[in-house]
């Protein structure tokens, strides 16, 4: 049987500047427009001159949700173009993974901006009440991707651990009870669980609910925090385990920019989730090769592969945070030693790093289509017709 | 008792769109230095304001504790991102390219001038050479060390994020490092967002002036009685974003005078931009009414 390795989006894409600069009720100017035309033509975005059009017209307040389904359509061609197997529509529709879990959830208050890292922020927010769901936030956004893509989607949900070590907590947490009684960490952890299993019980898991309902057929749990306190990853798989026991879905989860060691063998008890999607470019050589030598970014998958319920893993082969594109050769050499070290190639699924919005679309679009270009590399070598990986 | 603010502060939201235009390209460098200058001002207005007895620049061009030192130097480079403790920020972690040597003329591009007395926060050789896979006496002698010749500050807070996290860390490395640096201008090692209980005894033997502490993971109880040097006490949490209560504040430095025999000093538990720039300016402020009241 020959192989064929699946591929796919992880999370985020950058919004168009006719989104942006609508969205914050800035004028556009000729360039956003000739943005909305061009991509429009080289994506074969159905109708888009209908886009151009609306554009044009100086779109008021009324018209904006009209041009972030438009910015949807867009994403949505943009990955089935590039050719991956698996898409959603990189955040097009929402304000970002944390800010918009928050805003429709109870219990929350903004707290400004904060900085995620150089000169990229993002609103955090704190938990000052009981935490609980407004209403599913999901649902219209998988609705219409239903109605626009040809490709298999694959919704990406904001985690319960995530959405609590983001957030500050006025609520659970002891407060200035602390000062100076060395309750320490334990404390800590114990507000934390707390504050983690409330989201998973009365946020995410409503939410996975509802589009479950709606036809959701694969679920990727995003938990880009997960590490972030090694001894809260038990914190961590109990809420992921929270949110999805007894759902019937794929599940998966997404896992980035970590000490991916610290994982095990804490996620030996997160047996619900059926794939990892796990960044590994950042940290690896950009030379060609296949051995462990030539791939140092690769070191912990073998973790992966000894999991006890046999995960697959999304195989991490583009750095997000550069635009450095990763040729074809590249990505596929990074396939396989993957390969290699899961001998199995079904269990291996091709993805970036991570969500690319920090990525011009234009360096977007050259990386997701030279990793696909790359996963039929690897299928060649892998089947036989071509043996050039060294 | 005295009262400063060490470490990096949170940009205002001016700012962090001025930086957000500059990335791309729709600002000069002089319209984001100009916003940058504002709020500098700003932050040193907020000091003066609150009554903080050592102005600090705020480190608002450094874009994390190593970054602005490791572009001064040959043989270093920004490496990849690193998440910063229980945070969502993060640091590039410093790699090596070759022998590292600070190699900038001057300080003034990563060290502000201010007009009044001053604190500068560096990181500590053990930090830096936990990030960059260095000895620590190396970061010392390459790097800090050539800062500090040319510094003119009444305190340097070598600001220490990892250490009291480590299971057995050697401070012997640590005490080596430090040893370069001692002399010519009083130093302090900050171990901020952590327990610093189990290492107070071995600390106090450091070839240091003052010794930080995050009073929001440190028993009290675990200073040992008659603490000799200058203790920077961490008792505005920048991790939260509840402001402090500043009657709360001061009731609790008077306890740590009661335990101490060195001087003391209120300082947030870590950098500020943990939290953003209105809740840190209120913290800053909550940080001058405790010291005014202890």
């Amino acid at each position: 049987m020959s192989v064929k390795l699946l591929t796919h989006e992880v999370g985020s894409l950058a919004k168009p500047p006719w989104l942006v600069k609508t969205s914050a009720g800035r004028p556009l100017d000729d360039g956003d427009i000739a943005h909305a035309k061009a991509w429009g033509e080289r994506l074969a975005v159905p109708a888009h001159e209908e886009l151009v059009e609306l554009l044009s017209g100086a779109p008021g307040e009324e018209a904006r949700d009209d041009i972030a389904r438009w910015s949807s359509r867009y994403a949505v061609r943009l990955q089935e173009q590039a050719g991956l197997d698996v898409i959603w529509d990189g955040e097009q529709l929402r304000t970002e993974m944390y800010a918009w879990a928050i805003a429709h959830a109870g219990g929350f208050a903004p707290r400004g901006i904060v900085r995620s890292f150089d000169n990229k922020y993002y609103a955090k927010s704190a938990v000052t009440g009981p935490v609980g769901l407004r209403e599913p936030y999901h649902n219209a956004e998988l609705s219409f991707l239903q109605s626009v893509a040809k490709a298999k989607l694959k919704v990406p949900v904001t985690g319960a651990y995530t959405l609590a070590v983001w957030s500050y907590d006025e609520h659970y947490g002891q407060g200035a009870g602390r000062l100076g009684a060395g309750s320490g960490r334990a404390a800590e952890i114990a507000a934390r669980r707390e504050f983690a299993l409330d989201i998973a019980r009365n946020v995410v898991r409503p939410n996975l609910q509802a589009l479950i309902e709606l036809g959701a057929e694969w679920i990727q749990i995003d938990e880009p925090g997960a590490s972030t306190e090694p001894d809260e990853l038990e914190v961590f798989v109990d809420s992921f385990n929270a949110s999805v026991e007894g759902l019937d879905c794929y599940f998966s989860t997404h896992l980035c920019f970590s000490d991916y060691d610290l994982f095990f063998p804490a996620i030996e008890g997160m047996s619900g989730c059926r794939q990892y999607a796990v960044g590994f470019a950042n940290d690896d050589g950009r030379e060609l090769g296949t051995t462990a030598a030539e791939r140092p970014g690769y070191g912990v998958i073998e973790r992966f592969r000894n999991l006890p319920y046999a995960p697959a893993l999304g195989l991490g082969v583009l750095d997000i945070h550069t635009d450095f594109v990763e040729s074809a050769e590249l990505v596929r050499d990074r396939i396989l030693h993957g390969v290699q070290v899961f001998g199995d190639p079904e269990r291996i699924h091709v993805t970036p790093d991570c969500g690319l919005r920090t990525r011009s679309w234009e360096i977007a679009y050259e990386k997701l289509a030279n990793m696909v270009e790359g996963a039929r590399l690897a299928e060649q070598s892998l089947n036989g017709s071509n043996t050039t990986a060294r | 008792m005295r009262a400063f603010a060490p470490g990096i502060y949170p940009r205002s939201d001016a700012l962090v769109q001025a930086t957000r235009d500059l990335d791309r390209g729709r600002i000069s460098i002089d319209e984001a230095a100009r916003q940058l200058a504002a709020d500098r001002a700003a932050l040193i207005a907020a000091q003066k304001e609150a009554g903080l007895d050592l102005l600090a620049d705020g480190m608002l061009n450094w874009q994390d504790l190593f970054r602005a030192l490791v572009e001064a130097s040959e043989g270093l480079e920004a490496g990849p991102l690193v998440r910063f403790l229980d945070t969502n920020t993060f640091y590039r972690a410093p790699r090596t390219t070759g022998s590292p040597r600070l190699t900038a003329a001057s300080t003034g591009d990563f060290i502000a001038p201010l007009p009044g007395r001053r604190l500068v926060t560096l990181p500590s050789p053990f930090a830096f050479a936990r990030a960059a896979g260095l000895d620590p006496r190396t970061v010392s002698e390459a790097v800090l060390a050539p800062v500090l010749e040319v510094l003119d500050a009444e305190l340097v807070v070598l600001s220490e994020p990892f250490l009291a996290r480590e299971r057995d860390p050697d401070l012997a490395a640590l005490g080596e490092a430090l040893e370069s640096l001692s002399g010519r201008l009083p130093l302090v090692l900050q171990l901020t967002f952590g327990d610093a209980g189990p290492l107070l005894d071995r600390l106090a033997e450091l070839p240091v002036d003052g010794i930080g502490i995050d009073f929001y993971l440190t028993s009290l109880d675990a200073v040992p009685e008659g603490f000799p040097k200058l203790l920077l006490a961490g008792v505005v949490d920048a991790r939260s974003s509840a402001v402090e209560d500043a009657g709360v504040l001061a009731g609790f430095a008077a306890r740590i005078r009661e335990r101490t025999a060195g001087e003391i000093a209120l300082v947030p538990n870590g950098d500020l931009q943990f939290v953003s720039e209105p809740v840190a300016r209120q913290k800053l402020a909550a940080l001058g009414a405790a010291r005014a009241a202890a």
